[in-house]
């Protein structure tokens, strides 16, 4: 580490939870009058949140921060608030505290409601990071209850035409997705516990989970991991993200694919791989074969779409693909990459997000067959919109080419060890295909004769608060692209031990 | 120091009756009062101060853990406390709103505090009664002042056929309740509760004994407005006054769970009775009963367009969730059981109390008339919104920790799965199913356009009573050991 911060700030997890808390309550006073001020105050509490979560990037030792308390104790069941950061979730929490400030800044526009519309953001903010932080299974379904309800009140009040029907999809859909997973978590818990007091605690239940038998293991696996994946998504699962991305607002977009989606993947992980390993290989094939075909579909899918919010969530279901299949190789690289294409995505998805946020607002529209030659009128969003598209499609120098290579590479290995090489063309295949809706999509809208479809005289380029958003998170793109061991050496150790659980050194 | 010693150096060898006698007292002056005075404020102010009073003294004797008895009728201890609190808390929020209400004050009002007090002491009767006559005496003290409440809104034609249905099918419940209760007394010898449990440990199974339990199910199922004796409940709670439903459907159905625990609960559980006493059979004719009967209630529920209605059918569902404790049988079971009760007591108590509210301020109850009532009303709509999620099971509120204690108590059982995983499965689909007919209330509050956007006031009496259940709902959500403690110390003295 070539900087280390020279502090142990007090209670830092929990800050991380109670600053966005009080900034959504204090953003939620700013109504009548004082709405202008809105976006400030939500700017400086997500400005703190981002700072503290990026303070635990320099911290040499994270431990130092988990923190315990007994929260409810009877006589059958004990829970506790535990929260703690490893090599797993820090990625995840700083993805957070960026993307919800960086989409802050990329909103400040927005003048309909804007005490609610911040407001509603911080407080997802507080589920998002309980969920990567949290030590207890309680705490941890609690706070991925709490992401919902934000969610669902930001796409029904700032949401597109559709916004009643893709709102109360997305709250059904997932919610009855965390009940099964809540099944998963009793059985897990009260498995676990076997004779004593059932503690919700991970380390608890990891400490019980060697009794588990098999048969348990592969069940259990199921349950959890049908809650989990439904909201990364996988595809018969998956036709509430188009939904609720096309009608969300640009935000609740970026954080809905950014960070929402990777709370899937990393239950997956945390909870599935890392208590159920047995299980974890008796799912191993079926892992592969659905990344593989939300990795191909998704794909396949973005070819026919007209709409580039729509094309860009289909891309999402794509790439969170890749990250089933990189989970599914349940090797120390698979691991190590997985997370890295979470984090990775999770950037590049905010870059193509803001970018379609920005031509429904500053074009009028995101059909692509209405655009056309736009570059020549609108220079720094055409830029913006390539950059995007290139990293999204595995440009060697920018972050996703890194992902996208190891997880092949993982996928290679794992191909080999099962004599079935030609599984490798099939992420090719996914490859291409990627490359080609991009690029068809960037020279339809972007390239050729300017357009006469729609009215050119109100068109303009991205605004300044814009261009701030987009260019802090595309120079992060860049920066982890050239420097990808800044991420990686997080996740390096973590990767290799959950390996040697999974019995795949 | 303030204890429990004040409450026997008053009421002396009474003491264990101390909360009931007050609210007796009370509930016998009320209509002077009122003709005295020609006040209802007076009235109301009498009744809240009779329950506050009554309501210290309990606390008291419950801080203390008074225990007692009055000639072997009456036990007061660790259950009856909890129990009886549970009852201070419905009939005081329902006498506070009842001022502001307009359905309620248009009504003779020293007689409804008067049956209103009435009620209550009934049901806190049978949390204490320790012998079938004096549960008996209460449930009726409890059901029939509760027809003349339902019946008294006498401008509403709904109401009159609402208190009809209500007191023919609680007339056939008595019946039944009372041919089983004589049946069992037949069979066991005598009608002390605790000594019925000794003599039935002895002796092998009768048909009297299995048509004593039939019908004893049959009779307090309908006081649960359990499936399939369920029908009379939405009627009543659409037609009667929305204080008073708010009081039947949170406090009078609780009156029935009590009696299937003390009656049941003590023979099969406490008595540790042999296996030849059908105690497996009984279980699974309660896990059955259990699982129908919330099934049943939230998918009704979904095709509800009046809210009072909607509301009656998910207390339908929430009463099947409490069945559980019935079919799981443990202490660990009835602790978290009465839990839900508690939190049922401010969630559906709190969500009642909104329609009320709103229908004395001119809002109707279909859920189409709640259409831009966060505008109107941002606090109301707020509140309203929390008691559906909580009913829904959304974390951290109450209903999501109660809930979870309860469905968890059908999983596992001090070290091992138990054979109740089924139920638990299907509970926790229940609640899924449930979501979908509470957010409809929620969007049409905070998401669809509304006719008027006038802002609505909303009377201080009704204010205070929601934020109180407001308040109970998320910190009982975050801090459950505030309520389960007792519940595990009246569970362990019901159960021994």
């Amino acid at each position: 580490m070539f900087f280390e911060f020279p502090f142990e700030i007090p209670y830092m997890l929990t800050l991380l939870l109670v600053v966005p808390l009080v900034g959504a309550i204090a953003t939620l006073a700013m109504g009548g009058e004082k709405q202008k001020y809105a976006k400030y105050v939500a700017g400086v509490f997500s400005a703190i949140t981002m700072i503290l979560s990026s303070i635990l990037l320099f911290t040499p030792d994270l431990s130092v921060y988990n923190e315990s308390y007994t929260w409810i104790e009877t006589a059958g069941v004990k829970m506790s608030y535990i929260l703690t950061v490893d090599g797993l979730s820090i990625l995840m929490v700083f993805l957070t505290g960026v993307l919800v400030f960086l989409s802050t800044v990329f909103s400040a526009r927005e003048s309909d409601r804007p005490h609610y519309f911040f407001a509603l953001m911080l407080a997802m903010e507080v589920g998002l990071m309980g969920v990567y932080l949290a030590g207890d299974y309680f705490l941890f379904y609690i706070m991925w209850e709490v992401t919902l309800i934000p969610m669902y009140f930001m796409i029904s009040w700032f949401g597109g035409p559709r916004r009643h029907y893709a709102a109360i999809k997305f709250f059904i859909y997932t919610h009855v997705a965390s009940l099964v997973m809540l099944i998963g978590i009793f059985a897990l818990v009260f498995g676990a516990a076997a004779g004593g007091t059932a503690d919700f605690s991970f380390e608890a239940v990891l400490a019980g989970s060697a009794a588990f038998s098999s048969t348990f293991q592969v069940l259990v696996f199921g349950l959890l991991f049908f809650g989990f994946a439904v909201k990364m998504p996988i595809v018969p699962f998956h036709t509430w993200l188009p939904d609720a991305h096309t009608e969300a607002p640009t935000a609740g977009s970026v954080l809905l694919a950014g960070v929402m989606l990777k709370m899937g993947s990393y239950g997956i992980i945390r909870v599935c791989l890392e208590v159920l390993p047995e299980g974890a290989q008796s799912w191993q094939a079926a892992m592969i074969f659905i990344g593989i075909l939300a990795m191909i579909y998704g794909a396949y899918a973005c070819i026919a779409q007209k709409d580039l919010k729509k094309m860009v969530a289909y891309s999402s279901i794509s790439h969170m693909g890749m990250v089933m299949i990189a989970m599914g190789c349940l090797s120390d690289v698979g691991i190590q990459f997985a997370v890295f294409q979470m984090f990775a995505h999770g950037l590049i998805s905010a870059v193509l997000f803001m970018v379609c946020g920005a031509a429904g607002h500053n074009i009028g529209t995101r059909e692509i067959p209405l655009l056309g030659g736009i570059a020549g009128k609108l220079p720094v969003f055409a830029a913006f919109m390539m950059f995007g598209f290139m990293a999204s499609l595995g440009l060697p120098g920018l972050v996703g080419f890194w992902a996208e290579f190891g997880i092949i590479f993982s996928f290679y290995e794992y191909a080999i060890s099962i004599d079935m090489i030609w599984l490798i063309a099939l992420c090719l295949i996914s490859l291409l295909l990627t490359a080609g809706y991009y690029l068809w999509a960037m020279q339809r809208s972007l390239f050729g004769k300017l357009t006469e479809k729609i009215d050119l005289s109100h068109i303009h380029d991205l605004s300044r608060p814009e261009v701030i958003g987009l260019g802090a998170i595309c120079a992060l793109v860049a920066l982890y692209g050239l420097w990808p061991d800044l991420a990686l050496s997080f996740i390096e150790d973590y990767a290799s031990s959950l390996a040697f659980t999974l019995g795949v050194v | 120091m303030i204890n429990s010693s004040i409450v026997t150096t008053i009421f002396g060898d009474f003491a264990p009756m101390a909360p009931m006698i007050l609210m007796i007292i009370g509930a016998l002056i009320m209509p002077a009062i009122f003709f005295a005075t020609k006040s209802r404020a007076a009235v109301t102010g009498a009744t809240l101060a009779v329950i506050a009073i009554s309501l210290i003294f309990n606390i008291l004797m419950m801080a203390d853990g008074y225990q007692g008895g009055y000639a072997d009728l009456f036990t007061y201890d660790a259950f009856a406390g909890v129990m009886i609190l549970l009852f201070q808390i419905v009939v005081l929020l329902t006498a506070m709103v009842s001022l502001s209400s307009s359905e309620t004050t248009r009504l003779h009002y020293g007689a409804f505090n008067s049956l209103l007090l009435a009620a209550a002491t009934g049901m806190m009767f049978v949390a204490t009664a320790s012998d079938l006559i004096t549960i008996f005496l209460g449930v009726e003290l409890a059901s029939i002042t509760s027809y003349v409440l339902v019946a008294m809104k006498r401008s509403d034609p709904r109401a009159a056929e609402a208190a009809l249905k209500y007191v023919i099918i609680g007339g056939l419940s008595t019946a039944l309740t009372l041919y089983g209760l004589s049946m069992l007394y037949g069979v066991a010898g005598t009608t002390n509760i605790a000594d019925i449990a000794v003599a039935l440990s002895t002796q092998d199974f009768s048909w009297a004994f299995g048509i004593a339990m039939i019908t004893m199910i049959a009779g307090f199922g309908f006081k649960i407005a359990a499936v399939p004796f369920h029908m009379w409940a939405p009627d009543v709670y659409e037609g009667a006054a929305t204080p008073v439903s708010m009081f039947l459907g949170t406090g009078s159905k609780k009156v029935g769970f009590i009696a299937l625990f003390k009656i049941f609960l003590v023979i099969f559980v406490a008595a540790n009775a042999s296996a030849s006493f059908a105690t497996a059979e009984m279980q699974y004719v309660f896990a059955i009963i259990a699982a129908i009967t919330m099934t049943v209630g939230n998918i009704v529920a979904i095709a509800q367009n009046n809210i009072k209605r909607m509301l009656a059918y998910s207390s339908i569902a929430q009463a099947g969730y409490i069945l559980i404790v019935m079919a799981v049988m443990t202490d660990y079971a009835l602790a978290s059981g009465m839990f839900h009760m508690f939190t049922h007591v401010f969630m559906k108590g709190g969500a009642f109390l909104v329609v009320g509210a709103l229908i004395t301020v001119g809002i109707g109850e279909k859920i189409s008339d709640y259409q831009g009532l966060a505008k109107r009303a941002p606090f109301i709509a707020f509140a309203m919104m929390v008691f559906l999620f909580s009913l829904a099971g959304i974390p951290p509120l109450a209903g999501f920790t109660s809930k979870l204690f309860l469905f968890s108590s059908a999983i596992y059982d001090g070290g091992v799965m138990t054979q109740w995983i089924w139920l638990a499965f299907i509970a926790i689909l229940n609640s899924a199913i449930s979501l979908y007919y509470y957010t409809r209330v929620v969007r049409a509050m905070y998401v669809d356009k509304g006719a008027s956007k006038e802002k609505i006031k909303i009377p201080a009496a009704f204010t205070i009573a929601i934020a109180f259940c407001l308040v109970f709902v998320v910190i009982l959500g975050v801090y459950p050991q505030l309520i389960m403690d007792f519940c595990a110390d009246a569970a362990s003295a019901l159960l021994g």
